[in-house]
């Protein structure tokens, strides 16, 4: 919890290093949280209130979070370049341990054991992706016209097999119709 | 007639297609694949999630590269694997072209990646950028409010989709939904989930 103000900009080395150490730290999981503890009370690029502006910005548009959250980083400080340079700090080496796994994976997939264990381990990723949804659901019961968006895109996705991009091409400029800011 | 149609059924049933990889040598497949990456870029709601049916389609029914089995597999591993995991994108390049050898697996994995992330970062960096404006703007306030319960909707969809490809009998049913139950209320690192699961399908407890 520190009150101080932020310290100097990172340079573009700088921030390559802290994207990596938050990789680093999180591959027991927890990314945001190390993102927060080392980008703010570490390193002090930034104050509490910037980073979960950052946080805001990153759930908002398009992208997975948390490398939404290394581009809004790295952009602060220096535009596109710092953006590119913090989201391959990120990325470096869970992506290199990700391809490594890739190809285990493909050489060795007819191994009877490795099969077996998968067939386990994706039974918890089911579980995991199906969470998804509940964990966004609670916000949404008290306004109709939100649940009836949501269930009318699950059928629409589950049922009449729309795909994504004309779904959302559709329903999304309709709903922020209805959801326009009324002028007072 | 009709057996015909329940081999096909049955072979759809166990992952095996019908149809032949798409061939990446040829530029023009290159290109319609990386095009196909770089629009579905902009769509990536719910922190990449939403994408993941669209994946399937791209990689198992339109391109051909993975069962809908192993699709399943490589998810687990994005899932079980250190960072973000909407990373299975490079997975699915890999799957495309590592038939040619480790390298190309490896290269064809990184643009995939490349292609995904591409156009919603420019769009981030736009975005931090002029958030000062952007915020009070009846822009912003209608698209968070409109797309959040779209995103939703389409979420559930994704994880029946996943769901459906994954389990094929009661018993891992049963433990999809008691990680789902977990998930949502302990604060249980999913990797223990994924520990314990593999342990039960290494005894042989769960199958396919």
């Amino acid at each position: 919890m520190s009150t101080a103000q932020p310290g100097p900009d990172p340079s573009l080395r700088e921030l390559f290093m802290g994207m990596q150490q938050v990789a680093l730290s999180s591959f027991g999981g927890g990314l945001s949280a190390w993102s927060q503890r080392i980008v703010v009370e570490e390193r002090q690029w930034l104050d509490n209130e910037a980073f979960i502006t950052g946080l805001t910005v990153a759930r908002l548009f398009p992208g997975p979070n948390q490398i939404n959250m290394a581009v809004y980083i790295g952009s602060r400080f220096h535009g596109l370049r710092g953006a590119l340079v913090a989201l391959a700090g990120m990325l470096l080496l869970p992506f290199s341990v990700l391809m490594l796994l890739g190809l285990a994976y493909f050489e060795l997939h007819m191994v009877m054991a490795v099969d077996r264990v998968l067939a386990g381990v994706i039974t918890a990723s089911a579980g995991m992706a199906l969470s998804m949804g509940f964990k966004l659901a609670g916000g949404y019961g008290r306004d109709p016209v939100a649940v009836l968006l949501a269930l009318g895109s699950f059928l629409a996705m589950s049922v009449f097999h729309v795909r994504l991009i004309p779904l959302v091409l559709i329903a999304g400029p309709l709903a922020m119709a209805w959801y326009w800011p009324r002028s007072r | 007639m009709s057996a015909v149609s329940h081999a096909a059924a049955q072979a759809a049933l166990a992952g095996v297609h019908a149809c032949t990889p798409a061939h990446l040598g040829d530029w023009r497949n290159l290109l319609a694949v990386i095009w196909d990456f770089l629009s579905l870029s902009l769509f990536s709601l719910g922190g990449g999630n939403t994408l993941l049916s669209e994946y399937h389609l791209l990689a198992v029914d339109k391109y051909c590269w993975l069962s809908s089995r192993q699709f399943a597999d490589i998810y687990a591993i994005a899932e079980a694997a250190p960072g973000p995991s909407s990373m299975i994108v490079g997975l699915l390049g890999m799957a495309a072209a590592v038939k040619e050898g480790p390298l190309w697996g490896v290269l064809s994995g990184l643009a995939a990646e490349v292609a995904i992330l591409l156009p919603s970062t420019l769009v981030m960096v736009a975005a931090s950028l002029s958030w000062s404006r952007l915020r009070d703007s009846p822009w912003r306030v209608a698209f968070e409010r409109a797309l959040g319960p779209i995103t939703l909707g389409i979420l559930f969809a994704v994880g029946l989709k996943i769901l459906r490809i994954s389990d094929h009998d009661t018993p891992a049913y049963a433990v999809s939904a008691v990680v789902c139950v977990l998930m949502l209320r302990t604060r249980i690192s999913p990797l223990w989930f994924m520990a314990v699961a593999g342990l039960l399908g290494g005894l042989g407890l769960i199958n396919r």
